[in-house]
């Protein structure tokens, strides 16, 4: 099904507008997230979707947007180990479990280590909400194509 | 008071929709309507004053549209 | 039996129905939910976390606990789905490859 770039001239150009708008949202409802609207869940699933409509309108073939199932796995984990990251942190730093104040970095005032954290942990849960979707469509596109049910 | 008849009346589609998915003998065309529930849902949520809630189903609507299209192209059953 | 399964639902949905008009109404301050820890939040969301948005300072800060196994469980369902949905040869007897397909 993916194997084959569907679309034409249309969608190819829409593609080139749509995609980087997208993941540039994502870093923006990712930074941005502290004072408004959005978060780590919306940043990863608005930055999954950019990579879904690349991997759906381009094909299977091209490099850039083609990240294995394995890959996507691994690095889903690594978000989640990014989250207990920063739990660890504070705990070397003195502190409780998640207790930003307790960072082990210097700040002048406790509030940006209150975001420092926060951001990390946003950004955790960003690449693990992102490869777990690119995941779960990585794995059906290819048990789609191999079982040769199709057509 | 114009703001709860339009809440009702998304109240009203949504259990409509929720019945047309159940007794839709195409599976596809469970998929689209599917995405007019998260569509009337959004509504739902801005006016209930979550926007975050909001913004998450529109673009999880989205992927798991996408996500079912592929299921069924799986499965092999386009259309009946 | 369908006659009896109709009027099960009908009453459950005048029990249902009637028991909507008991609920507090939204955005109401003085309901019960919006009396126990919620006013402590709002009033020290920013001065504790430094987050002049609510959500957040609730969700990553006072909740993180809560939102780090959030994070678990979304690791789990894609590890789910592709130990259910992948091709794996392991633990797959060579002879009876045809089978599983």
């Amino acid at each position: 099904m993916m194997k084959d770039p569907f679309g034409g001239i249309i969608l190819n150009i829409a593609f080139r507008m749509l995609v980087p708008f997208s993941v540039v949202y994502a870093v923006y409802v990712l930074i941005l997230g502290e004072s408004s609207p959005g978060g780590g869940f919306q940043a990863g699933v608005v930055m999954g979707f950019g990579i879904v409509l690349a991997r759906l309108i381009l094909g299977e073939d091209t490099v850039q947007f083609n990240i294995q199932a394995k890959n996507s796995l691994a690095l889903a984990g690594f978000g989640t180990f990014i989250y207990a990251l920063a739990g660890w942190l504070t705990l070397f730093g003195g502190g409780k479990f998640l207790d930003y104040s307790f960072l082990p970095f210097t700040a002048e005032h406790a509030h940006e280590l209150h975001a420092l954290g926060i951001l990390m942990i946003e950004t955790g849960v960003t690449i693990c909400v992102m490869m777990t979707i690119l995941n779960i469509m990585d794995v059906l596109v290819r048990r789609s194509e191999d079982d040769g049910s199709v057509q | 008071m114009q703001i709860y008849t339009i809440e009702a009346l998304l109240l009203v589609f949504l259990i409509f929709i929720t019945a047309s998915i159940i007794y839709c003998r195409d599976i596809l065309s469970s998929v689209y309507i599917y995405s007019a529930f998260s569509f009337c849902a959004v509504l739902l949520y801005l006016m209930m004053g979550s926007p975050d809630v909001a913004f998450t189903e529109v673009v999880v609507g989205t992927v798991s549209t996408i996500f079912y299209v592929i299921s069924l192209k799986k499965i092999d059953r386009w259309c009946k | 039996m369908r006659g009896f399964v109709i009027t099960v639902l009908a009453l459950l949905t005048g029990l249902f129905c009637s028991s909507v008009t008991y609920l507090p109404t939204i955005g109401n301050p003085y309901s019960v939910p919006n009396q126990h820890i919620t006013p402590v939040y709002i009033a020290r969301s920013e001065i504790d976390t430094g987050s002049p948005n609510i959500v957040t300072g609730t969700l990553a800060d006072y909740r993180g606990f809560d939102t780090m196994w959030e994070t678990t469980v979304m690791f789990l369902s894609g590890l789910t789905a592709t130990l259910i949905l992948s091709k794996s040869t392991v633990g797959r007897r060579p002879e009876k490859e045809d089978d599983y397909e």
